[in-house]
């Protein structure tokens, strides 16, 4: 294969890559109480694609940092709130740091 | 003062929809320990393990002390909780218990060590700012017969966040069967918790410490 076109078949196999969310965010119903909703971090950090995770009792929200080149399926994640106790209504992948949302759930707790 | 079971059904019916003592599942594969000071009367502790998050198995310790009588009464014991349902609202959580179990009783008013059986229950219902929950528990055996009937209803000053400590003002009234209390006792309790720790203490309108200290992880 010619040099040119092997870059441009290695650069479509990375183009998926590129456009993968950096962030899932989900909300979450029942998540009142934090002495009971440790499950949820606990369970989300075992998954293999984790990186980092928050919480937001004020936001309804549970947002997982997924490792580079790595993504949960929706179905994994439904599972492990599930197993934790809580019910998921809203499964939405960005491209916003974990940081940047753990910033914005400081702010808004102030 | 009416007597509990009308009292709770008013407290219940008041509080509606509005209506937590701690749970006794934590989460799927996390383990619950507590242990309670029972203003004199009960003292308990408590080991569960949650293999999912709708069912705990483990054991506890429990001594009734009478203040009425001499009667001492101390169980240990084998228990299943299960949660029967769940609601998961909004901004709101309800839950629905129950549980059962055996074990070995003995005590200073018979002799040797008999089998007791116990069974119970509780429905609870929270937001960040308004906690309550309605407890029952029987331990049971030919030589006894002990029912423990527990409201509790919290409130929180300030809504709390996931990392942050929880504070909360809760009334606990109780009501014991067997001659182990006369009346109503009732407390008032200073509720934290931060993490997988809760501890709470308070004292009884007959000058008593009530206190808790609940693990999870």
């Amino acid at each position: 294969m010619n040099p040119c076109r092997a870059l441009l078949v290695f650069l479509l196999a990375l183009a998926p890559l590129a456009v993968r969310a950096a962030t899932i965010e989900m909300h979450v119903n029942g998540l009142v109480c934090a002495f009971c909703a440790q499950g949820i971090e606990k369970k989300l950090r075992k998954l293999p694609a984790t990186a980092d995770v928050v919480v937001s009792l004020e936001d309804r929200l549970v947002a997982v940092a997924l490792k580079d080149g790595q993504d949960i399926p929706d179905v994994d994640l439904r599972k492990a709130l599930t197993d934790a106790g809580y019910t998921v209504t809203a499964i939405q992948r960005t491209e916003t740091p974990i940081d940047a949302i753990r910033a914005r759930v400081k702010q808004a707790r102030r | 003062m009416a007597r509990l079971p009308e009292f709770l059904m008013w407290a219940l019916v008041s509080t509606a929809p509005a209506l937590a003592i701690g749970k006794p599942i934590a989460f799927a594969n996390g383990t619950t320990v507590m242990i309670e000071y029972g203003a004199g009367t009960m003292q308990e502790a408590q080991i569960f393990y949650a293999p999912q998050y709708n069912y705990s198995v483990g054991g506890g310790h429990v001594e009734f002390d009478s203040d009425i009588t001499t009667e001492t009464v101390r169980i240990t014991y084998a228990r299943l909780n299960y949660l029967l349902h769940r609601w998961n609202l909004e901004s709101a959580q309800a839950n629905v218990y129950v549980w059962g179990g055996a074990g070995a009783a003995t005590g200073n008013t018979f002799t040797g060590t008999e089998f007791a059986f116990n069974a119970g229950g509780q429905a609870d219902y929270e937001t960040r700012r308004i906690y309550a929950s309605l407890k029952t528990d029987l331990q049971k055996a030919n030589a006894f017969s002990i029912r423990v009937d527990t409201l509790q209803l919290g409130i929180a000053p300030y809504e709390h966040d996931y990392n942050q400590i929880a504070t909360w003002f809760v009334v606990q009234a109780r009501q014991y069967t067997d001659d182990i209390h006369h009346g109503t006792e009732v407390a008032a309790l200073l509720r934290l918790f931060k993490g997988g720790a809760w501890i709470e203490a308070g004292v009884t309108n007959g000058g008593k410490l009530q206190a808790m200290a609940m693990f999870n992880f």
